[in-house]
């Protein structure tokens, strides 16, 4: 029980506090005999508080365990309080040795004695002082824990896929079983996305029992968490369809950059200058690639790097394509003269290496040039030893830049997921979570997360559906974050600073009572609503302004 | 556990890791076996990582924690797999523990038998640049933080003398010197296969100086010299003299020509170099000797314009296989053919050669024991349908990360989720198909 | 551009006439705006749909006895309503308003907000004194004679903002000689009332814009020369200590600011109580602490809340008790934390208010600012 100083009869805390030697990690410079002494020396300042303070070789190690269960028990104790090491290293021990006793493992505390104090404070004098400064902080904080509880939640297993490319089929198929279902919505009236090619998974899709093909619809609204999902479906024709899913798979793919919009680039409708994209996809229903009246050219330029410089990344794939297309025309029409102008190759692994060799040996011109212009159908190369070339040709390839696609905003908002600096859906770690988003659940596969190829679009693909297939198991419950952020509506005024700051979309507004509510299942009890409300109308379970204020103030008395 | 639910995973790097953290579970158990003493792989020996230039150990040392802590993984650290029989759903593997010396239930990392030990030897981890006793942490931040003792060069075990010294130093009874290695067989219904990759043998191209010239450096190299862990506790200064480099030259490419494929990674690590030296010595000019610049995707052009024209002289040559490194009375020299075809010239006190990567040593050994293909440059082939599978040619044993094939980390991860949902995919079917006789042994339905 | 309104001989009038043809003609269907209380002495908020009433109301008030913000903000906090109202304030209540909108505390959808050029204001405690003085020295404010500046609301003297064109509607008179008065649209709300009297907006406006940059000018030399004063004044934590000396912790600040929104203020909540033996540890370790004990700290906690929103409108100092130049301060400390983030209370752009906007751009030049305001300071990284 804290302290209420009500007048009604008050329960006597029994505050345990166990000090760790950790061999000599900690013994070996705290004398934590005088610790123990100077902090039972003042314990008739906690009012209804009997303190049970011990120290022990090693807690962590199984009988070191063994005994603080026994101890929890024998003593009957309410509070506990650990200094030891790191809560990195043992938080999670001593938690779930609480879990074996009656005693809730949030009303107990590890305070970190070794990496922040042992270990760092030369002086052994001024490493007891800190140490006993640390304890008496976390003894006052610990007082004013509530207990928590966790709450499994069952889960629905099914996986949403938004978009129906190379990405999107990948993943229905790699989720594809009789254990869940796959909703794969597609924008427009065919399958197969941008790839220009026919997939050879369509078909695999088509005839997938599992898989429910929603063509010519887009996600209208979502709600919901991780396991439990509901998400409004709009066809083109305006019908409305609501389905429920445990996870949410972002594959809309992308977009190509305007080539114009680099100030170095500039031609006309009639001017024979056709995107990569679009010279693949005649070059693959034509068989060759005819000038608007019907001629063979007898020169093609293909120019790489456009909008490189203006969207500021390399999109990878372009060099690739490039090549193999400047290839594919020298094979099919031999007579025509292919020139590929690049500043660098980005042709990485023994793929890129076959592309530039195939280009090689087909007979393509490769002009490496410090920067290219083009106006109409003349293009001005400067090259690397500084000379200029004005060339003209009777059609010029430009490959331009993989951009985001333009629903990525909107999806993005809908979603309450970032967006990069780039435009693309942000991932919720660069490295080592490149397909999750800050929000739970929601995933992205394919160059919906950035210009990718098709091989790394289905991996990426196959990695949200790992993420689904393991996270989210069929009969298994999930047991969200039980430190989350609480509003009280008595004192909150609906200002929405909260709402615009959390990063997890895990708080919303409503309007009827005219307050901001968090959706706890969703939150992660990151403080950043906390520290933003001035009016103190939040309150995150576990790290209370009481709990802070008063650890704090205890230390620095 | 039956075989339904064991998985093993080789190589307890960034990918092995990551697979076993998303596979373990109270219906998946988890053997993750390690060569090396310490888990963690390559990522934990670099100060930052690009393009986050975020702390590698702060990065990794999460995930490594909750790997040695989580109860359904167990991590068998210098250990080696030394057969692979069965098939999907149903392999049988035999895992050599190789004897430790000592016990990691007793030992707590004070580090006095290191004090004591009288035998000192090149620490390969440190890529030898720094020595380490024949009882040893590879670094210090070890996860387990525990020693091994090398028996070939500790004088008790490989025979020379009665050396008890570490015994003796030890107040909790840690060492035991009759330790032997011990054979575990498994039964596991599918292996991960990550056991990273290795840097190009640099001592393969003499024309580069490495080995020859002290001032040159390979990358692994540079990186622990920069690591705050490492040898030189991060100060960047010259092998043999000490002194503080004013010119460093970085080459591209080292080992593109040989291996034959660009590995897409070593532009920007190239960069992240130029970072760190400018981070530790404001005053030092760099150049970058190259030709291709690689640097694809979203996250990483940003970085190279971070460094070029303001930290580091981005220096073309039309040519790096034609990149020459020689010693001169004052430091070094690297001759390299211009944009013009003509052969410039530029002094350096120090040089860093980007290195390409290239299968480790003993990937071909485990492929021969996996039974899986190599591809042409000997790693280790996937996605034989053409989709986006980390399957092996083998069913039920996959594959992920550089083992695969020169990447970033952030392709190392999303290969190890791909594989473990694979895995999980797989495992989940079986368990429906699969009945067990008695013994244990499948009986397909 | 602008419409015009011919004034005759009363602009107040007119501008009266102008309200109630509005409601006459049914274009809103109530306005707010300042009357007399019937003492003499004051003047209240009068949300009024009885286009007679107008009659008795006085468009431009003397004083500011409640911020015309605070009564937007008792009307709309549990949503915008269904009537159309039009709110005729001076420019600082329509600043603070838009400010509490961005802040979710007034809805602004079935809102008109009107302003007017503002002469300033007559300090509460001179009027309720002697009212009839008090309206004599507002008249020679409005007709632009000089008054001592003594005489006039300490935070007008350091004004800028005394004009708003991008209220709704502003009321625009200064430098036009009394016989007109600009009506300046600043939204298409505005647009529309003006449509609906059929006003042309068709009077260019150079006239009325030199002489508000003439004053203008003034303003921000008078702003300056107060800003040094009191910069100097509160240099170091003593200097601070010293001006807020006579603080009583009364509050009163709090509940005259139109910002100051919460239902409650953290510095009444739980956590600011302290343990007895915590403040008598406070006082051994000190020698001695003052009690109430966080009188200062209510201050500096108060101006982290709300200095990126203060319109410097000056109620605060109006109302306190202790004659504390808390306006002078919170205005001082507001000019420069709005300047770091380039952000600008009460204007309507679009602008996100900066705590709940991450700029990485906006952290470079955070360390140089604090040692600026350090005396012989300096950063620390």
């Amino acid at each position: 029980m804290s302290e209420t100083g009500t007048g009604k009869t008050e329960m006597t805390a029994r505050v345990g506090v166990y000090l760790c030697e950790c061999g000599p990690n900690i013994a070996g410079k705290i004398d934590l005999d005088k610790v123990m002494a100077d902090i039972l020396s003042e314990s008739d300042r906690y009012r209804n508080v009997e303190l049970v303070i011990r120290r022990y070789g090693f807690l962590c190690s199984g009988p070191g365990k063994q005994y603080l269960e026994d101890e929890i028990k024998e003593n009957g104790l309410t509070h506990l309080v650990v200094a030891a090491c790191s809560p990195r290293d043992h938080d999670s021990t001593f938690m779930e040795v609480c879990s074996r006793t009656d005693l809730n493992p949030y009303l107990y505390r590890i305070v970190n004695i070794r990496e922040q104090c042992s270990w760092v404070i030369t002086d052994p004098e001024e490493a007891t002082e800190r140490a006993a400064t640390y304890i008496r902080g976390s003894i006052s904080r610990v007082l004013r824990q509530s207990s928590l509880f966790e709450k499994p939640l069952e889960i629905n297993p099914d996986a949403v896929v938004i978009g129906g490319g190379a990405a999107g089929m990948e993943a229905a198929l790699a989720l594809s079983s009789d254990l869940r279902r796959v909703f794969l919505v597609e924008k427009s009236a065919s399958l197969g996305g941008g790839c220009g090619i026919t997939m050879p998974q369509e078909k695999a899709v088509i005839e997938d029992p599992n898989v429910d093909i929603y063509l010519e619809t887009q996600m209208s609204s979502v709600i919901g968490f991780l396991g439990n999902f509901e998400i409004g479906l709009k066809s083109a024709d305006g019908k409305d369809e609501e389905i429920t899913a445990g996870a949410i798979i972002l594959a809309i793919g992308s977009d190509y950059s305007d080539p114009q919009e680099s100030g170095r680039i500039s031609f006309s409708e009639s001017d024979e200058v056709h995107i990569l994209a679009e010279a693949e996809r005649t070059l693959e229903a034509a068989g060759d690639l005819k000038l608007r009246d019907g001629t063979m050219p007898e020169t093609i330029a293909v120019v790489h790097c456009v909008g490189r410089e203006e969207q500021g990344y390399c999109s990878g794939v372009c060099c690739s394509s490039s090549l193999k297309l400047a290839a594919a025309i020298r094979r099919l029409s031999p007579e025509t003269a292919v020139t590929s102008v690049y500043r660098d190759l980005c042709l990485p692994g023994a793929d890129g290496e076959n592309v530039l060799r195939m280009a090689r040996e087909s007979g393509v011109e490769l002009i490496r040039t410090k920067g290219t212009s083009l106006s109409g159908m003349e293009l001005d190369l400067e090259k690397m030893d500084g000379t200029s070339e004005k060339r003209s040709f009777d059609m010029i390839i430009p490959a331009a830049a993989i951009v985001p696609a333009a629903d990525t905003v909107s999806l993005a908002e809908m979603l309450r997921i970032p967006l990069d600096e780039h435009g693309f859906f942000k991932e919720a770690h660069r490295m080592t979570d490149p397909a999750g988003t800050t929000t739970e659940g929601v995933f992205i596969a394919g160059t919906a997360h950035g210009p990718m190829s098709v091989m790394s679009s289905m991996r990426f693909a196959r990695a949200c559906a790992g993420q689904v297939l393991t996270r989210l198991v069929p009969g298994e419950r999930i047991v969200p974050e039980v430190k989350v952020t609480e509003i009280l509506e008595a004192y909150c005024t609906g200002c929405g600073n909260c709402l615009d700051v959390c990063v997890y979309g895990a708080i919303y507004a409503d309007t009827d009572r005219g307050i901001s509510v968090v959706n706890e299942a969703v939150c992660r009890g990151c403080g950043n609503c906390f520290a933003s409300c001035p009016s103190g109308a939040l309150r995150t379970r576990h790290f209370t302004n009481e709990q802070i204020f008063r650890e704090v103030d205890e230390a620095l008395r | 556990m039956t075989q339904a639910e064991s998985i093993l995973v080789i190589g307890a790097g960034i990918a092995g890791m990551k697979a076993s953290l998303m596979l373990a579970g109270p219906a998946r158990k988890v053997y993750l076996v390690e060569r090396l003493p310490i888990i963690g792989g390559k990522t934990i020996k670099n100060e930052e990582s690009f393009p986050n230039m975020e702390c590698s150990t702060c990065m990794v040392a999460p995930i490594q924690q909750a790997v040695l802590q989580n109860p359904h993984i167990e991590t068998l650290t210098y250990s080696a797999v030394e057969s692979i029989e069965g098939s999907a759903g149903d392999f049988s593997v035999s895992v050599r523990i190789k004897a430790r010396y000592v016990s990691l239930e007793a030992c707590i990392g004070c580090g006095m038998c290191f004090e004591v030990c009288p035998v000192t030897l090149p620490n390969e981890w440190e890529e030898s640049l720094i020595e380490k006793k024949a009882i040893y942490v590879p670094c210090s931040g070890s996860l387990p933080n525990v020693p091994v003792i090398d028996s070939e060069r500790c004088l008790k075990l490989n025979g020379t003398e009665e050396c008890n010294l570490c015994v003796e130093s030890c107040a909790f009874e840690a060492i035991n010197l009759e330790d032997e290695d011990r054979l575990l067989e498994l039964k596991v219904g599918a292996l991960i296969l990550a056991t990273g990759s290795e840097t190009f043998d640099l001592s393969a191209l003499p024309g580069l100086g490495y080995g020859a010239l002290p001032g040159v450096y390979s990358p692994m190299e540079f990186e622990r010299l920069f690591a705050s862990n490492g040898p030189t506790m991060g100060e960047i200064t010259l092998r043999g003299s000490g002194a503080v480099p004013d010119r460093v030259a970085i080459v591209h490419c080292a080992g593109r020509e040989e291996q034959g494929y660009c590995s897409g990674i070593c532009c920007m690590y190239s960069f992240k170099f130029v970072r760190f030296l400018k981070h530790k010595l404001p005053d030092v000019q760099v150049f970058n000797i190259h030709s291709d610049v690689c640097v694809p995707g979203k996250n990483y052009e940003d970085f190279f314009r971070s460094v070029n024209g303001g930290d580091t002289e981005m220096l073309f040559t039309s040519s790096i296989a034609d990149v020459h490194v020689s010693g001169t009375d004052s430091g070094l020299r690297v001759a390299y053919p211009d944009g013009g075809g003509v052969t410039a010239d530029l002094e350096v006190d120090m040089v860093i050669l980007a290195a390409a990567i290239i299968p480790a040593p003993l990937t071909a050994r485990l492929a021969e024991l996996a039974g899986v293909e190599l591809d042409d440059s000997g790693f280790i082939r996937t996605s034989l349908d053409g989709s986006g599978s980390m399957e092996t040619s083998r069913a039920g044993i996959f594959t992920a990360g550089t083992v695969e094939g020169p990447k970033d980390i952030q392709s190392t991860v999303i290969q190890a989720e791909s594989a473990a949902g694979q895995v999980a995919f797989l495992m989940s079917s079986m368990a429906d198909l699969t009945e067990r006789d008695p013994s244990g042994k499948s009986v397909k339905s | 551009m602008a419409a015009v309104l011919p004034v005759g001989s009363d602009l107040s009038g007119a501008m009266n006439r102008f309200l109630k043809t509005i409601l006459e003609k049914d274009i809103v269907d109530a306005v707010l705006m300042p009357m007399k209380v019937p003492s003499g002495d004051s003047f209240a908020w009068i949300i009024m749909s009885d286009s007679s009433i107008v009659d008795d109301a006085e468009a431009m008030a003397p004083v500011m006895p409640v911020q015309g913000a605070r009564a937007l903000r008792s009307l709309t906090r549990k949503g915008e309503g269904s009537i159309r109202v039009l709110a005729l304030m001076r420019p600082c209540e329509i600043r603070a308003a838009i400010e509490l909108s961005k802040l979710g505390q007034v809805k602004t959808e079935n809102l008109i907000l009107a302003a007017y050029d503002c002469p300033g204001a007559v300090p509460m405690d001179s009027f309720v004194s002697d009212p009839s003085s008090g309206e004599d020295l507002f008249r020679k404010m409005l007709a632009g004679e000089d008054v001592s500046a003594g005489e006039v609301k300490p935070s007008c003297t350091s004004c800028v903002e005394f004009s708003m064109t991008d209220a709704d509607l502003h009321f625009g008179h200064f430098g036009l000689g009394g016989t007109e008065v600009l009506l300046i649209p600043g939204s298409p709300k505005g647009m529309e009332i003006l449509e609906a009297l059929e006003l042309p907006a068709d009077r260019e406006t150079s006239i009325w814009d030199e002489a508000v940059r003439k004053r203008r000018e003034k303003q921000v030399a008078s702003r300056d020369a107060a800003f040094e004063e009191t910069g100097e004044n509160i240099r170091g934590v003593q200097g601070m200590l010293n001006v807020f000396a006579d603080c009583i912790s009364c509050r009163n600040c709090r509940a005259a600011c139109p910002i100051c929104y919460c239902r409650l203020c953290h510095f009444e909540s739980e956590t600011a109580k302290q343990d007895p033996n915590s403040r008598l540890d406070s006082a051994v370790t000190r020698g001695g602490i003052s009690l109430p004990a966080d009188r200062m700290l209510f201050h500096t906690g108060r101006m982290t809340h709300m200095s990126l929103s203060c319109v410097s409108c000056g109620q605060c100092s109006d109302a306190c008790p202790a004659d504390i130049p808390v306006a002078q301060v919170f205005s001082f400390v507001a000019d420069r934390t709005q300047k770091a983030f380039e952000y600008s209370a009460g204007r309507n752009d679009g602008d996100p208010l900066p705590l709940r906007s991450f700029m990485k751009s906006e952290l470079s030049g955070i360390h140089e600012m604090v040692s600026d305001a350090e005396p012989g300071g300096h950063a620390h990284e």
